[in-house]
């Protein structure tokens, strides 16, 4: 089976297999196109530990520029737990190890001389829930900013916050309220609040899990529309439940289940010819 | 909230406070709590009237207050130790092995220890015996009084026929109180010596006798009423059935609630404690360290105030406090003692 | 909406309209179980109002005390020696006292007739010529505080029916008493001398700024040293510690300690503060110190307890867009979690505010009339105050007692309210 879903890499497959070198054979289990040209984050055999309990296993992909990936696939599958690896946010989680090689520009951010601190500046993460500070929009906006020392003075910061809050869609909703708690916006406006946070600290990569779970279709419509825009500047990886999602969104979609990476290909291509038996079953409702 | 800051703050008080506890300029006293009422009276007025730093006084009672007052010389260690019974040969030797060689002793007065009830119930005339087989774990058996029995008695009247026929009921200090110690000696001990068998027993195993005098019943009839002595006068005035035991100034001051019985035909009033004839009293001391009278400031001026007829003399204020003042005699010889500091002779 | 959609509609839930038995006698359960909550409130408010009635009976009337007016006369004759301080001020008490009596001329009688003013009235006058030379040759309306025996006589707690060997007054003093009413030169007035003076061994002149001042001395070093250890010691055992053997051990001990008794910090503090580390005995540092021990673990308890409150998404989210560990702590989950530290610690505070046991080991319970000035200085507490009064043989100290627990309790709501403004402030809604 593998020699057979091998070839499925397409015209790039030789370049790419140079690249990889001698390709473990659990790697060529993943059917599609997991590795891009210019890759902004490489992954390498990514293995995910709980305790003893695996999470993940053998994961390897690239995220590419100025693209959204979208990674879906059933509840449980691991894909917070692989995006959580790649701001090392699983480092919080006392029993959780991480193994393999995660690199962004060509720096492996597990490497003992990284620092948390600037790498979660340059890879930021929007969560599930809203979970703006309780404090003011504003500071809300101003925080990662202000720890980063990304500002000389106020008037810079003011204009950092209120360019965030642009691009997050939110500016016209709030600019007569900054100093307001964040925590008194609609959870729709949360969520974006949450976003322009994000991007405030300028980073390269965003992670998005699961962001419009908790919003409803109006609010979802703005967040992808502003995903799609904050697109041509950030490369954005997205968890979702939701297939309309992932396909109005992403160029790029991977598939997990039950820990393993089982395909990857530009969206269109997944959602119309989807490879794998699981995938195909996956999108078509079969299994979920 | 800048929690290092606090610590530092914290940290510096504790530093500074350090230069300060080098030297004491006043006056530390420990020991017995009968001896505490009149102790923090001539502290107060010697405070008062000197302008000088007031004394501190802690009331640890007897025992407790030679453990401290013994364990050594410098302002780490109490200047003087009051005590409601002599010191013991025991302490003496304490005191000596931890450097201190030389103790003056000074006796103050005396202190009664007296059986009360509420005013409004009948006047009890007791004999100490009576209050042995009232109050004794075990008693001779009537019938075979070589034998030792439970305490079998329930009312006053089964011990003697004189007395009321009310329960047995007495609220009295619990065994660390130093009134205790003295009700023990003076009336269950000399109570016991009055029955013929446990006399006898006295000189075939004194331990045995000491056993039967020291071990109060613990049936009900004698009630534990914790140190509080105001507690017991209450608790008098509630029930009238009921006897209190305490010292002498709490019925001083209470004269109008309850009254004292009798004891051995006689009351105890002011002057039968002072002259020897009421016979539950003690003599009262305290004991200065005489390496420390050089040292603390004001030690002599306290000795002063205290030995001062306006204080422990007959009219003095300690007399209206419920001590009972030694006589003129006794009075001047012990004057003389303080004035000279002249210390014990120790064993 | 026609016959048959309503039909079908009452068809479909017909337990709707004709509660089942089941659902009454759940209603019934939640009935009762409101009344028994109602009546375990106001069972508790009862107890809590008998108590303060009872006190604020006891106690009101320590706030008053029974004055006497003399004339002093502050001839010159008494000043001749250069120390002021060293005249003989009771000789002028005495000399005013002859003056309103002139027919008491017998020893014995002046003697009584001189015990109805207290001791503390030849202080009162050296005071004030020391504070003002130039009453010398005035002669001067005093009011001068009256024994303690005339002022239970005033406040009815001592009665004056009684045959007059069972009274501490006899009737001589008690007709000088209403000649002196009758003149308007005995009367109760506002006491001062409570607020202001030291312990003492007089309940007319007994005053609790020494034990309030104590005890706030004490509160303070156990403040400032419990609270930010404590906080500290919550914060990384929540936030930072690995979880191990040790830190569980750690735990373990540490609620162990909670609910150790408290004369073990007494034992504690009287062989590591005064036998090892030679602090002074008897002074607000060792009892700081000492109640500060006691309090750390209850303040670390609800420390943790506020920490874990707070919501993990806060901590994502700071840690989320790089910020370090601490500045998560500091800028985000500590403000949450300070209120209920805050509570944590004025409850632990508030306990210690009410131990006697521990203080008494390190020499705290002791008679001391000065009002400490330092933490230094030999104090006492305000239960330590109480405790002792209770002890006292004089009848005056009965309502000094209660009045004494009324300040405790004062004490105690002032705190309160303190951590309740505290946290309203700090408290951070969302
Ligand atoms: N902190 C943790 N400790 C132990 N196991 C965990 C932890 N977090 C996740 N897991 C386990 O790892 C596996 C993957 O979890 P993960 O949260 O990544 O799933 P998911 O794909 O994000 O699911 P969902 O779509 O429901 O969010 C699950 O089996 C889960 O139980
Ligand atoms: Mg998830």
């Amino acid at each position: 089976m593998t020699e057979q879903t091998f070839p499925l890499y397409g015209g790039k497959a030789a370049s790419l297999q140079e690249r990889l070198g001698d390709a473990s054979p659990q790697e060529r289990k993943t059917v599609g196109t997991p590795f891009v040209e210019e890759p902004r984050m490489t992954c390498r055999d990514v293995d995910v530990f709980y305790g003893g309990k695996q999470a993940i296993s053998k994961v390897s992909i690239d995220i590419g520029r100025n693209q959204v990936l979208a990674m879906i696939g059933p509840s449980g599958c691991g894909k917070s737990t692989f995006l959580r690896c790649l701001n090392r946010m699983n480092d919080t989680v006392g029993a959780c190890r991480v193994e393999g090689e995660i690199r962004l520009d060509g720096i492996d951010i597990y490497d003992p001389s990284v620092d948390v601190v600037p790498l979660r500046a340059r890879v930021g993460m929007v969560f599930q829930k809203p979970n703006p500070f309780p404090k003011s929009i504003y500071d809300n906006v101003a925080y990662g900013p202000r720890i980063h020392g990304l500002t000389k003075d106020k008037n810079e910061l003011d204009e950092i916050v209120e360019t965030s809050l642009h691009k997050a869609g939110l500016w016209e909703e709030v600019k007569d309220r900054l100093r307001e708690p964040g925590t008194g916006l609609s959870g729709g406006q949360q969520q974006r609040l949450c976003i322009a946070r994000a991007i405030a600290v300028s980073p390269e990569v965003i992670l998005m899990d699961e962001p419009c779970s908790a919003l409803d279709p109006i609010a979802t419509a703005k967040v992808e529309e502003l995903i799609a825009e904050l697109r041509t500047q950030y490369s954005i990886v997205i968890v979702t439940h939701a297939m309309q999602q992932a396909s109005r969104v992403s160029q790029r979609t991977a598939y997990f289940h039950l820990g393993d990476l089982i395909e990857v290909g530009p969206t269109e291509r997944i959602f119309t010819n989807p490879r794998h038996k699981l995938t195909e079953d996956y999108i078509t409702g079969r299994f979920g | 909230m800048n929690v290092s800051h606090l610590v530092a703050a914290a940290g510096l008080t504790i530093l500074m406070a350090g230069p300060a506890m080098a030297a004491r300029d006043y006056i530390s006293i420990v020991g017995s709590s009968t001896v505490y009422p009149f102790a923090t009276v001539v502290a107060e007025q010697y405070g008062k009237s000197s302008g000088a730093k007031t004394p501190k006084i802690e009331s640890t009672g007897t025992g407790g207050g030679f453990k401290l007052f013994c364990g050594g010389v410098g302002v780490d260690h109490p200047d003087i130790s009051n005590a409601s019974r002599a010191i013991k040969e025991s302490e003496m030797k304490a005191c000596a092995d931890n450097g201190v060689k030389e103790i003056v002793e000074v006796k103050i007065g005396y202190d009664g220890i007296v059986l009360a009830n509420a005013k409004a119930a009948p006047e009890f005339k007791v004999s100490r015996k009576d209050i042995f087989l009232a109050l004794a774990k075990e008693v001779p058996d009537p019938k075979d009084p070589a034998k030792l029995i439970a305490n079998p008695y329930k009312t006053w009247k089964e011990i003697n026929a004189e007395l009321p026929d009310s329960k047995i009921e007495v609220l009295g200090p619990p065994p660390t109180s130093g009134t205790r110690d003295a009700f023990v000696e003076l009336v269950m001990e000399v109570g016991a010596e009055k029955i013929d068998s446990l006399k006898a027993m006295k000189k075939a195993d004194a331990k045995a006798f000491a056993k039967v005098f020291q071990t109060i019943r613990e049936d009900g009839a004698y009630v534990e009423a914790g140190e509080n002595d105001n507690l017991i006068v209450q608790k008098l005035q509630a029930n009238p059935k009921a006897m209190g035991i305490f010292g002498f100034s709490f019925l001083d001051q209470n004269a109008d609630v309850i009254k004292g019985s009798v004891i051995d035909g006689k009351g105890p009033s002011y002057e039968a404690i002072a002259d020897g004839s009421y016979p539950v009293s003690r003599p009262l001391f305290f004991y200065v360290k005489k390496a420390h009278v050089e040292v603390i400031p004001g030690i002599k001026g306290f000795l002063a105030e205290f030995t001062n007829d306006k204080a422990w003399g007959k009219d003095g204020y300690l007399a209206d406090k419920g001590l009972i003042a030694m006589p003129d005699a006794e009075r001047k010889q012990m004057a003389e003692v303080v004035s000279k500091l002249t210390p014990m002779a120790m064993k | 909406m026609n016959d048959n959609g309503t039909n079908t509609a009452m068809n479909a839930s017909p337990n709707l309209l004709a509660p089942a038995s089941d659902l009454k006698r759940r209603y019934r359960t939640d009935k009762w179980f409101q009344r028994i909550g109602l009546g375990a409130i106001a069972l508790s408010l009862a107890f809590i109002a008998l108590l303060f009635f009872h006190i604020v009976r006891e106690g009101h009337s320590a706030f008053v005390r029974a004055n006497i007016m003399l004339d002093i006369d502050f001839a010159e004759k008494h000043f001749v020696k250069e120390n002021l301080a060293a005249a003989d001020y009771t000789a002028l008490v005495k000399q005013a006292l002859t003056e309103a009596f002139p027919e008491v001329v017998d020893r014995r009688d002046k003697r009584q007739l001189f015990s109805l003013l207290s001791s503390g009235a030849a202080y009162q006058l050296r005071d004030m010529v020391l504070a003002n030379p130039r009453l010398i040759g005035t002669r001067q309306q005093v009011w001068l505080p009256a024994d303690d025996d005339v002022d239970m006589l005033q406040k009815g707690k001592i009665d004056r029916n009684l045959p007059e060997e069972n009274r501490r007054i006899n009737d001589r003093q008690l007709s000088w008493l209403d000649t002196l009413a009758s003149q308007g030169r005995l009367e109760t007035q506002f006491n001062t001398a409570f607020f202001t003076g030291g312990d003492s061994r007089e309940p007319e002149l007994a005053g609790v700024l020494g034990a309030v001042k104590g005890t706030m001395l004490t509160l303070a070093i156990t403040l400032m040293l419990s609270f930010p250890v404590g906080v500290a010691a919550a914060i990384y055992l929540e936030e930072f510690a690995p979880q191990n053997r040790w830190t569980d051990l750690i735990e373990v001990n540490i609620n162990n300690l909670a609910a150790v008794p408290s004369i073990i910090f007494g034992l504690l503090g009287l062989a590591v503060f005064i036998n090892f580390f030679g602090l002074p005995r008897s002074t607000p540092i060792v009892g700081g110190l000492v109640l500060a021990l006691l309090t750390l673990p209850t303040i670390i308890i609800a420390g943790r307890a506020a920490l874990k409150s707070v919501p993990p998404s806060i901590r994502e989210a700071a840690l989320g867009i790089g910020a370090s560990k601490m500045q998560t702590v500091v800028h985000h989950v500590l403000p949450l979690a300070l209120p209920g530290m805050l509570t944590g610690t004025i409850i632990g505070m508030a306990h210690a505010l009410g131990e006697t046991a521990p203080l008494l080991m390190i020499g705290m319970v002791a008679f001391i009339a000065d009002v400490p000035g330092s933490i230094g200085d030999p104090a006492a507490v305000l239960p330590v105050q109480i405790y002792l009064w209770a002890d006292s043989p004089e009848r005056g100290f009965t309502e000094k007692t209660s009045a004494a627990i009324i300040i405790l309790l004062a004490f105690l709501m002032t705190m309160n309210s303190l951590a309740i403004y505290l946290r309203k402030r700090f408290e951070i809604k969302w």
